[in-house]
This record gives C-alpha cells, structure tokens and sequence, in this order.
C-alpha cells in the first residue's frame, strides 16, 4: 500500500517555493496535495503528485534537493469524528506521527517513524480505506 | 567618578633606553635566539643549512635579513609540536590559534615564556593608567585564546583584582560593574559597545560609574568607535597588538600620548616591515608587511614571523618619553584573515572543512555581523540532494553537525544556513565569499 510523496528542501525566501511549482507544473506533474509550515531558515515542503517521476525529475533537474518517500494515504469517508477516528487507531497502538496532511478531498497523508505497513493494517483493520499510487491516481 | 589616568611607564629603564641601548640589547637576544632556535628545532637548522647561514653569522641586526622567513604553513606543516624547542616538560601552557587549513597553530610557554608576557601586558596596561589597585573585569573569553589568559595573568601580575567575566552575558557583566566596583574592563571594542548600550538602555549614567579604563584588543579599533566609547561611557580607552604565533597580546600597546600608534616592545622583539610581495626590506617610515622575531621566546622561538599585517613604523621620540618604535595601527592585511571574537578565521579553512562533509557542496559565503554587540558568523552552505531528508528533525540534526564540524576547525562557532545548491555564486576571488557587515 502506501503512496509516493515528494520531499523538496525549500530555502526561505520569497519565490522559492513558487519555483518549485513552476518547475514540475512544466514537467506536467499535477499537485493532489501539499504540506510546508513555519520552520526557519528552511523548510521541507512536501508535495502528492500525480505523476511522481516527472516531478521528481524536473526537480532534481531545477538544482532543487528532493526526496521520494513513502507515506501512508488513508481516504475517510465524509463524516464528521472520521479523522479523529483514524488518528486514534495510530495513537493506540502508541506510535508517533511525523506529520500528517489532507489531500484533495477527504484524503489524507500520515507519516510515522519506520513501521508504516504495521499502521496501514491497524488503520484497515478499523475499516479505514487505504490508498496506493494506483487508486489515487486513476 | 572623577578619573584621573596617567600614563604610567611600568620599566622606564627599559622603555625609555636610548636607541643605542636598545639596539645593543635587541642583537644580543637576537644572537641568543638564533643559536636557540638553530640547536632546539630541526627545521631552522635545516632551513638555515640550505640558506647557508649559521648562527655565528648574525654579527649586526641587519644580519636578520640572512635567516628564514617564518609563515603560517610551517607552523601548520609542524602541528602539534615540531616548533618546540624545549622537552614538553618545561612548557607550562598552551595556546592555539586556526589556521589557513583543517588543524590550528599551537603554541606552547615555559614558565620563563609567560613571564616575559605578563611585563608586556603589565606595560600597556600601565601606558593606559592601569595600576595595582584596579579591579580589571575580563570580558573576553579565555580558552585557547590568547587574549583571555594573556591580559589576565598581564593584570594580575600586576597586582590587579581580576574578575574573569569571561564573554557574553550583557546583564550579568553590568551586574558585575556595578556591584564589584570594576574600574578596568577588557573587551573587544565592538562587546564594549554593546555593554555600553545595554547599560545606557538600563539606565545606568556610566558617568557616575567606577569604570574609568578600557583596554580593547581582539579585534582593530577604529579611532571613531574609540572616540565613541570613551565619550559615552567616560572611561579612557586603549588598544594592544599581538599574535599568537609569535607570543599574543601586548607586542605593541598605544600610549596615552600618541593614540593613533602603538609602543612595540622593543626589548622582547625584532620587527622588520618588508614589501609583501618580494620580501625585501623598507626604509622606516613607508608602509609594508610586519615582519617580527620574539627575542625572548624558550618554548617557542620563531624567526622572522610573516604577519601578513601592513603598517609603518618611526623610531621618532614620543611625548611620552618611551624610546621604543611606534608602529600604526594596523587597519589592512595581505590575505584574506577575518577576526571574529578576537579568534582568526581562514574562509579557506572553510572550504576544506565542508569539502569532508557528506550532503553538502565546497561552496559557501559568509556573513559577519555584530548587531547583538558579539560578531556573529554565518556560514551559507549548499545542500546537496545526497544530504537531504525527509524529516525536518534530521536536516536540522545535520546542520547542527555542519556547525559542529566547522567549529572544531575555526574555534569560533558559526551559524550555519543550507541553501539550495547551485545557488551560492562560484569563485570569483576570496573577497565574494564574505561579507563584512559589522558596525566599526
């Protein structure tokens, strides 16, 4: 299961994330999902492509330093405590999460320290609908 | 307080010897220290047998011009201990200094070393007025510095409470002025400043303070900060030359009668100003590199040291009735040495330094500031994807191991920034590497 993300390290100054953006919207790499917060002199931006190769490429292309990673995509159904509900299968089992993001949509990302398989079945044995590059891309 | 400081001469036999005298004494100790210096250290009696020349043949001071330059790559080709010239027994201190490439200059001092340099430092804390009955407050750091240890043990020899601040801390160093009484403060001129500011903006009147004398060292002073500090904290200010290599501070100290020079200690060294280029010898009075021989040096005697500094040096009589040559503060260097904190710092070493990381490229700019009051140093680092992670934790893990690794090299501990590779602009001469934007 899981789904590919992009990690891009991004400078902070005006325009660089933009140029991030620019350079895989010309590789043709649609954006399904973003994460970057308030760090310091640099961030982590990541990026859920529909086309992660291309965007990875025209990245790595650009001079920009990117990473692809595997993150677990969980789609909730549309109710109200769904997300509290899929966050707490992670949380019972005691395990961390790195950061999480929503997608498009209900679809959201979760990142864990190593062990994102065990998560994934914890979250599909409470009927979470997990996602992989296929599903999500189609 | 009303202050009152006089000029006081510690050794007026010594500094107030005529010319001849001084000359007389200059080239017995230079005799002696060649002969030193050619028994104790393999390498300047190798360099002295190539060159032809042995000890014997310095019958005149002009003769200094057959021995050896001495640089800093010898220095730094000879680490930990090639220059000593006496069993690690008799050294009784260390000090370092960084130098142009991956390991610092060290240098060592006998007991008798650190005598000779407690009497320069006592001088040119005298020249400012200085006496046994300052309380002197150390405001530079001490470690592997020399400035902290050197000014220190200089006072307290002579006679001098010492209160060992040390750096940083602006509150606690007004705390300390204030309730011990400090009268003497020892400081970079730019932290001086900053302690300055910081008590005016406490609301401190520095005109009713105890402290009445400055000593600055560490770093150049120009006379307008000088002017500066003196006005608005009514204290009298000096500043001292010195090099670790050839001893640390208290080679040359600025009298009261004459503040725009500084008295070198004739007794205890050799000076020579050379043309940077050729290294040929100029007439007293034209501007040219500081070439300097320590007479008196046991642990570790250095003949001919290039200091890389330019200046220009009289022998004319000073109204204050010292006799020893005064050479112009030095504002200018031949290479491209940033002092940061009173420590030197090679960009190049930074270059050699990042070429060992793992994720990052050579490349790096610098920039100096002291806003804060204490220079501060930013290192901008190209990150290559190779270094790049996932997790912000891990990256912010990894620059603190860039500062980390360049700190064990420079002494000095930068801030260190990643940035996007291939953004740092490629080598267009030393100068584009750094940018110097502290306030003088």
């Amino acid at each position: 299961m899981s789904i590919s993300q992009i990690s891009v390290f991004i400078e902070s100054k005006p325009g660089m994330l933009k140029e991030a953006l620019d350079v895989m919207a010309a590789a043709g790499a649609n954006i399904r999902g973003y994460s970057a917060s308030d760090t310091g002199d640099f961030g982590i931006v990541r990026f859920v492509v529909d086309n992660t190769d291309a965007g990875l490429t025209a990245l790595t292309d650009a001079g920009f330093a990117a990473k692809v990673k595997p993150v677990i995509c969980v789609h909730l159904k549309d109710d109200p405590g769904e997300l509290s509900r899929a966050l707490g299968v992670v949380a019972r089992a005691g395990i961390n999460l790195e950061y999480t993001y929503s997608l498009v949509g209900t679809y959201i990302c979760l990142q864990v320290k190593d062990d994102l398989e065990a998560v994934e079945k914890l979250l599909e044995r409470e009927s979470f609908e997990l996602v992989n590059d296929n599903d999500f891309f189609e | 307080m009303t202050s009152l400081n006089n000029d006081t001469i510690l050794n007026p036999d010594i500094e107030c010897a005529s010319r001849e005298r001084i000359r007389e004494i200059q080239l017995a100790k230079l005799q002696r220290q060649v002969k030193h210096a050619y028994a104790n250290v393999a390498w300047y009696r190798e360099r002295m047998d190539e060159m032809g020349v042995a000890p014997d043949d310095i019958k005149t001071l002009d003769d200094v011009r057959r021995l050896p330059f001495t640089d800093k790559t010898v220095l730094r080709d000879t680490y930990p201990y090639g220059l000593f010239a006496v069993p690690l027994d008799d050294v009784v201190r260390l000090h370092a200094s960084s130098g142009t490439t991956g390991k610092p200059i060290v240098v060592g001092y006998t007991k008798g070393d650190l005598d000779v340099w407690a009497e320069c430092i006592a001088r040119i804390a005298s020249m400012a007025g200085v006496t046994s009955r300052d309380r002197v407050q150390m405001s530079f750091g001490y470690g592997m510095f020399t400035g902290g240890f050197g000014l220190h043990y200089g006072c307290e020899h002579m006679g001098c409470m010492m209160i060992p601040a040390s750096s940083g801390n602006t509150e606690r160093q007004l705390m300390m002025i204030n309730d011990y009484g400090s009268t003497v403060l020892i400081a970079t001129p730019s932290y001086a400043m900053h302690i300055c500011e910081a008590g005016e903006a406490a609301g401190i009147d520095w005109s009713k303070s105890t402290l009445r004398v400055g000593l600055f060292g560490g770093e150049p002073c120009t006379p307008a900060l000088k002017r500066e500090i003196e006005s608005r904290m009514h204290i009298v200010c000096t500043d001292n030359y010195g090099l670790t290599e050839v001893m640390g501070p208290g080679v040359s100290g600025e009298c009261l009668s004459s503040r725009h020079q500084q008295h070198i200690a004739e007794d205890h060294f050799l000076w020579e100003i050379v043309d940077p280029k050729t290294g040929e010898p100029l007439p007293e009075g034209e501007e040219g590199e500081l070439v300097l021989t320590p007479l008196d040096k046991e642990a570790f005697p250095v003949l001919r040291y290039r200091t890389h500094d330019l200046t220009r040096i009289t022998t004319e009589p000073c109204a204050c009735g010292r006799t020893h040559a005064r050479m112009d503060k030095v504002r200018t260097r031949t290479d491209d040495m940033l002092i940061i904190r009173g420590t030197n710092v090679f960009p190049s070493e930074i270059e050699d330094v990042l070429a060992g990381i793992e994720g990052v490229s050579p490349h790096y700019h610098i920039v100096v500031d002291n806003e804060t009051g204490l220079d501060r140093m930013t290192v901008s680092v190209e990150l290559l994807p190779e270094g790049m992670h996932d997790s912000f934790e891990k990256m912010e893990a990894f620059t603190k191991r860039v500062a980390d690794t360049l700190t064990n090299t420079l002494l000095v501990r930068p801030r260190v920034k990643l940035v996007q590779p291939g953004t740092i602009a490629r080598s267009e001469g030393k100068t584009k590497h750094v940018e110097d934007l502290r306030r003088k």
